[in-house]
């Protein structure tokens, strides 16, 4: 069920998720971020890189499938560890925790440190979102 | 010297990143939003951000993160997308007409057993020189 992450306590931990980085859903991101980049290195290489960040994206996806940021809502920071490169076709499962909240003026201060994990159980990616909701 | 080692030999402290601009719109935000999944009406819908201190539609935040990608996909290939690491603060939101540009330099550069590693400055400006994105970013070479 999706919950409001302001509800939520410090320690956390989200329903672990996975999804595939299928080729349309890279397609996707790699038309709507306009990255001339990384086809030309996967293409130099032959591989078929993921770009990066859309592994990222896609992870902090799956996490809003449990918890709900409101209107008004601000992306303070980030934090990314990309630990080795992503392939289309790859499955990655996620698994994230809420590593703070506090209150600051008008607002909720709160980070989320997620995982990404390939089949095999090998990190692929580490990261740190830290968000400002209002109360 | 391999082409490899000579692209290697080029980020010296202070060396600058390649630039990259980029002119947003709604449609580009739209379909980010499409691809990444993020509805937030602040991104999508005019209506309500009209309604924000915004005063109208942003990019989300991640969308510049892949444009600051893209930036250092250039730089270092596949350096970045193995062991490449950022810490970013947002400062300001991109509107959706702006056009935002992304560099950066090299702050410092340390030699070891395991290659070379850098520190980078990176952000991210609109075309008033505003800060929008700005943070650190590691590649080790």
């Amino acid at each position: 069920m999706n919950k409001a992450i302001e509800a939520l306590e410090k320690g956390h931990q989200f329903s672990a998720t996975s999804f595939v980085l299928d080729g349309v859903t890279v397609a996707r991101y790699v038309e709507a971020v306009e990255d001339e980049a990384l086809p030309r290195l996967a293409q130099a290489e032959g591989k078929a890189w993921v770009p990066p960040m859309a592994v990222a994206a896609l992870a902090l996806r799956s996490l809003m499938e449990e918890m709900t940021l409101p209107a008004g809502s601000i992306h303070v920071s980030q934090e990314l560890e990309f630990v080795r490169a992503v392939e289309t076709g790859e499955q990655i499962a996620c698994r994230a925790w809420l590593s703070h909240r506090s209150q600051r003026g008008g607002y909720w201060v709160l980070a989320v440190e997620m995982e990404g994990a390939d089949e095999s159980g090998r990190s692929v990616l580490a990261g740190r979102l830290t968000v400002m909701v209002p109360r | 010297m391999s082409q490899e080692a000579v692209g290697k030999e080029r980020w010296v402290t202070g060396a600058e990143l390649p630039s990259l601009a980029k002119t947003l719109s709604q449609e580009k935000i739209d379909r980010y939003a499409r691809a990444s999944g993020d509805f937030n009406p602040i991104h999508v819908d005019p209506a309500f951000a009209a309604q924000t201190p915004f005063g109208g539609t942003i990019a989300h935040g991640m969308l510049l993160l892949a444009y600051l990608s893209e930036m250092l996909t250039v730089a270092f290939g596949r350096a970045w997308l193995t062991g490449g690491r950022l810490k970013i603060r947002f400062k300001g939101a991109a509107r959706s007409h702006e056009t935002v540009t992304i560099g950066g330099h090299v702050q410092r550069v340390q030699e070891g057993h395991e290659g070379r590693r850098l520190w980078c400055d990176v952000e991210c400006l609109n075309q008033r020189s505003e800060v929008l994105v700005a943070g650190q970013v590691e590649v080790k070479l």
